[in-house]
């Protein structure tokens, strides 16, 4: 986690971007989410935002965001205006309003690639990088991102870290806690502890799709009814964890901007190799993936439990007896 | 056996012999914490041998989660567990979807083989439930007994948000729309409110348990708009409470 005191030279990001532009030119990645989520304020810059304005039936994590934010004053804003969430829109022109420098960046639906080097060009010129020092830096991250491979691999073939643990690991690798160099090193403090570890032996495998939660507790709550979540789809994909040559390959096969489609080949593929016995899919209150749930619902062969998040804070009575349910029903 | 369903709007007590139902108790919850129950350890403890029942004997407690209510003595069962064995005991039916219209909440449960294998719930907001229509009834000033006999002829009500269907039904009285029409409509938007979810899950027969089961108007705008056989359970309050018991039946006998 970046020190909040210390900004100049950090750039925040509204969702996943390509982050090896930004530590090409020398400048530390922060992912707003990151700071919103893990900040104990949490629930109180949501009111914050509502306060300055925000709807209150609007996305829980677009108001922590503006107010992560303003609270961040960060260099500058990479917003992706496609490829996440339409809100997004109305949140960069809020920040601008509040003199935040905004840089739009779009992943094409298409999933072109022409128009994805397009876009990851225009942020090159931005930061005045050349292609062979964020080839150099994307090189120089593949062994990271190899460690997350390795860790995820632990979570689901050998049983050895908790819920939270993957998704806390994977989910800090969209910005490698703004210092990739200290994520490693915790990575490979974490691993010499794991290893020495007794494989858990749950009796319910779940797969989680979707955003991450906003809720604190939710993966404690899961494995304290005897059930462990072996794939944390989102957060996976932010490790990036594929076989490619270039950054714009990359990107390419990142699922997450590209759609339901796109998201749902990968979800197939990674429940059959898991062997999992059920999926939670969590969308956000007010968000548009709640539409999404239908494809999911049709297109995947396991009970899926549907959950909603609004605000930040420890997983709801009503939410803990639906979990509850549904993983007794798997159980029995 | 006593079995215990800690609903939102009601307690509801069962207690058995022999499969033999030999008491039933309904309570309002509110007044029941405050008489039985008492807070400790972050959860409020509940102590039933106050109410007169036997003591030692197995008991079954559903309803809001152990992490919410902790009851001395009993073993708990989730609450969808419970619906689903209550009704497959009280109808022998083994495929079926259960529908259980509660006092703050719907479920919808899909039984084969006598187990649930998928359920939905509404989430998060009350306006598709029993409180709903109490609402609506004391806004039309009639009790929910009259209300009940309405189906046909259902003035269009479109809120989601069951505070501004309140507004909005005020408005429909002032344009003068008859109070059966009113009345009807208020049914039917119950039921366009879960009808999405009952389509998801759907199987030939319907069974319905929570209070809302004893609404004539509801099982019929159920069984028409949905074309399928509809069955109202004969004990729909004490359901959960029932699958309570024949749950704490099975699993004394094991041990």
């Amino acid at each position: 986690m970046i020190d909040l005191g210390k900004t100049m030279n950090t750039i925040g990001f509204t969702t996943s971007i390509p982050v090896e532009i930004i530590l090409a030119a020398g400048k530390t990645p922060v992912d707003l989410n990151n700071i919103f989520i893990t900040s104990d304020l949490a629930g109180q810059w949501v009111d914050k935002a509502e306060e300055a304005g925000y709807p209150r039936n609007s996305c829980g994590w677009i108001k922590g965001l503006y107010t992560a934010c303003l609270q961040t004053e960060p260099e500058a804003v990479i917003a992706v205006m496609q490829g996440d969430c339409s809100n997004t829109q109305a949140l960069m022109e809020t920040m601008q309003l509040r003199g935040i420098t905004i840089f739009p960046f779009a992943y094409p639906y298409d999933r072109s690639a022409d128009m994805l080097k397009h876009e990851i060009e225009k942020l090159m010129r931005i930061f005045n990088v050349g292609w062979a020092e964020v080839e150099k830096v994307r090189q120089d991250l593949l062994p990271v991102r190899q460690l997350c491979q390795e860790l995820d691999r632990l979570s689901w073939q050998e049983n050895r870290l908790t819920s939270w643990e993957n998704h806390y690991y994977l989910v800090s690798s969209s910005d490698f806690n703004g210092d990739p160099q200290k994520y490693t090193e915790e990575l490979k403090n974490f691993f010499a502890g794991v290893k020495k570890r007794k494989p858990f032996k749950q009796k319910v495998r779940l797969a989680y799709i979707g955003v991450p939660p906003i809720f604190t507790d939710l993966y404690q709550f899961i494995e304290s009814l005897d059930a462990r979540v072996v794939y944390n789809e989102i957060q996976r994909q932010f490790s990036m964890p594929f076989d490619c040559q270039n950054l714009v390959d990359q990107y390419q096969q990142y699922t997450y901007p590209y759609g339901a489609y796109a998201r749902l080949e990968d979800i197939k593929e990674q429940i059959r190799l898991r062997q999992v016995d059920g999926i939670i899919h969590y969308t956000q209150t007010f968000c548009f993936r709640q539409i999404e749930d239908i494809i999911f619902r049709e297109k995947l062969d396991l009970p899926i439990l549907t959950m909603e998040g609004d605000k930040p804070g420890q997983v709801d009575a009503r939410s803990k007896m639906r979990i509850e349910a549904f993983i007794n029903m798997l159980k029995y | 056996m006593l079995g215990l369903d800690l609903g939102s709007r009601n307690v509801k007590i069962i207690e058995m012999h022999n499969f033999d139902i030999t008491a039933q108790l309904s309570f309002d919850t509110i007044e029941f914490y405050r008489s039985y129950g008492k807070t400790g350890q972050g959860s409020l403890r509940i102590d039933l041998s106050e109410l007169g029942f036997k003591r030692h004997q197995h008991m079954v407690a559903t309803g809001y989660g152990k992490v919410s209510v902790q009851v001395e003595g009993a073993i708990h069962l989730p609450e969808i567990q419970a619906h689903v064995k209550g009704a497959v005991y009280q109808t022998g039916y083994q495929d079926f979807t259960l529908l259980d219209i509660g006092g703050q909440d719907t479920k919808i449960v899909k039984v084969r083989g006598g187990r649930a294998v998928d359920f939905l719930t509404n989430d998060r907001c009350a306006a598709s439930s029993g409180r709903y229509l109490e609402n609506m009834a004391a806004v039309l000033g009639i009790s929910l007994q009259e209300l009940s006999g309405y189906s046909l002829h259902p003035v269009e009500l479109n809120s989601t948000c069951a505070i501004f269907g309140e507004t909005e039904m005020i408005g429909k009285i002032v344009e003068g729309v008859p109070l059966a029409e009113l009345a009807a409509g208020i049914n039917y938007s119950l039921y366009r409110r879960f009808a999405g979810m009952l389509e998801r899950l759907a199987s030939d027969v319907i069974v319905v348990s929570g209070g809302v089961a004893r609404n004539e108007a509801m099982i019929n705008i159920i069984a028409r708009e949905s074309g399928r056989q509809v069955m109202q359970l004969p004990q729909a309050q004490f359901n959960g409470a029932i699958g309570a018991c024949i749950y704490g039946y099975e699993k004394f006998k094991q041990e």
